[in-house]
């Protein structure tokens, strides 16, 4: 029952960074644009993945299904095997938090639950084929597609621009903005919340405290989790937020809307026709794919290639970090070793949350909305350029 | 060599999301352009019937991006359902099984 409390524990706790690390899918663009003040832009996407959470269930249970032989994830040993996942999945998005970087929350679980599941059982435990089709590939192609969409509709948006005052351009397409990142928001509830739903129930099943023939996800598990990543996300990762908005190109609002409005397309087509994307993948293509698209504007290549490295890092990453986790539980066996991994991993947060605070980025650093339209024209370096 | 026999990226589902994207982007951007553009005409037009057409517009345009964000709210909704657990997985094993396996 112990280890069965430290892993929902844990996995609320993973949910609450996954909130933070992915608020800047939705309102990235929306801050740096001045659409929203940093405040308020985090706490819609609070709402709505609150809201989201609760709208659909399907995805709930498909993390690493099909990827990992499901055979390991049972009783304590599963239990543990999960635990092990999910401190792995939270570590690397705190480090990638810290080093300001957008990377999948959803790659790190499922990298987590590989270095786990390996190291418990050897490499046989783990469908390579699958890894590549349903995780890798996607993950490759998602940030082409929405960078491609992207550019094309910040090519339109300009086009149609020309027949618009300046002003009233950047107002309405301020209003699209709202609209669209509000869409993002709710798709990425109706993704996320879900996939710790589905580790909370698997855990719940492996306990015997669910009944296998039953399958169904407890209500007090859609409740907990839904307020989890709705508080991470209200919480607001800024550092991120600084990246994405500022940091890999100029974004004006045509752009912003045109980044939004991508990212909720593609993330929508690809979750109606059963190919889920990375909400991450997909949003920083679609931010790069506004600086292709707007003519003389600039992407930062630097940035987008430091997050690509940390995308094909996660995986490896947050999976060493599962086989340690599972390595230590192993060694020390029993409840008392599940104790103690909850234990190590809190205090590597806390470390990784202290030395964040050297180089902190506030809501008042990203607020762009007192910007004027003739400095905004000049706009073209980073809010807060931070070192990572 | 059963694994292969599978390819390794679902073209066809690659496919239809770009499409849609390509579709739907072009289509969101122009018809939220041309809404912008009716308001902003109406707003300076000289003439009551001039006015209308543009508020007529920007109406269309309106519902149809309205049609747009409806059309997503429905594809998040209706998600493929995953199949559920295979029985013979050992997640779905009972308690006595699963004492078994942990000792």
């Amino acid at each position: 029952m112990l280890i069965l409390i430290i892993v929902v524990v844990t996995a609320v706790s993973f949910d609450f960074t996954n909130g933070f690390h992915d608020t800047a899918n939705a309102v990235a663009t929306s801050i740096a644009t001045a659409a929203l003040k940093p405040r308020v832009a985090v706490a819609m996407p609070g709402v709505l993945n609150l809201v989201g959470a609760f709208l659909s269930i399907s995805v709930a249970a498909t993390i690493a299904k099909g990827i990992v032989n499901p055979k390991l994830i049972t009783g304590n040993t599963g239990l543990l095997i999960v635990l092990a996942a999910l401190v792995g999945a939270i570590l690397w998005n705190l480090i990638t938090w810290y080093l300001t970087l957008p990377s999948s929350s959803s790659h790190a679980l499922i990298g987590g639950v590989i270095g786990a599941s390996v190291a418990a059982a050897g490499s046989k435990a783990v469908d390579f084929h699958a890894l590549v089709q349903t995780v890798l590939a996607p993950a490759v192609l998602s940030p082409l597609i929405c960078l491609l969409v992207a550019a094309l509709r910040t090519f339109l948006a300009y086009r149609l621009i020309r027949l618009l005052k300046a002003d009233e351009a950047r107002r309405g397409y301020r209003y699209g903005q709202i609209g669209s990142a509000a869409l993002v928001s709710l798709a990425h509830g109706t993704n996320d919340a879900q996939k710790t739903m589905g580790v909370i129930t698997l855990a719940l099943i492996a306990d015997g405290k669910i009944s296998p023939a039953h399958f169904h996800v407890p209500f007090w598990v859609k409740v907990i989790c839904a307020v989890a990543i709705a508080a991470g996300t209200m919480i607001g990762g800024w550092r991120i937020i600084n990246t994405m908005g500022n940091r890999i190109t100029p974004v004006e609002s045509p752009q912003g809307f045109a980044v939004e409005s991508s990212s909720a397309a593609v993330i929508l087509a690809s979750s109606y026709y059963g190919y889920p994307l990375s909400t991450t993948h997909v949003v920083s293509g679609g931010v790069m794919g506004a600086g292709i698209g707007k003519k003389l504007a600039s992407v930062h290549w630097g940035v987008a290639g430091q997050m690509a490295s940390a995308w094909v890092v996660t995986i490896p990453a947050a999976g060493l970090v599962g086989a340690g986790a599972w390595e230590i539980t192993n060694l020390i066996g029993g409840a008392a070793s599940a104790v103690v991994i909850a234990l190590i991993a809190a205090a590597l947060a806390a470390l990784v949350f202290q030395r964040a605070q050297r180089n902190t980025i506030t809501p008042s650093d990203l607020d762009r909305t007192h910007v004027t339209p003739a400095t905004e024209a000049a706009k073209g370096t980073p809010a807060v350029a931070v070192a990572s | 060599m059963i694994a292969l026999a599978t390819p390794l990226i679902k073209w066809s589902a690659v496919g239809k999301i770009l499409l849609a994207g390509l579709i739907g982007g072009a289509g969101v951007v122009v018809v939220f352009g041309f809404l912008l553009l009716g308001l902003s005409r109406a707003a300076r037009a000289q003439h009551s019937a001039t006015r209308l057409a543009d508020y007529a517009l920007s109406a269309v345009c309106g519902v149809l991006v309205l049609g747009a964000v409806v059309a997503g709210i429905y594809a998040m909704v209706n998600k493929p359902p995953s199949p559920k657990p295979k029985k013979s997985a050992a997640v779905l094993t009972t308690p006595d099984r699963r004492d078994r396996l942990v000792a």
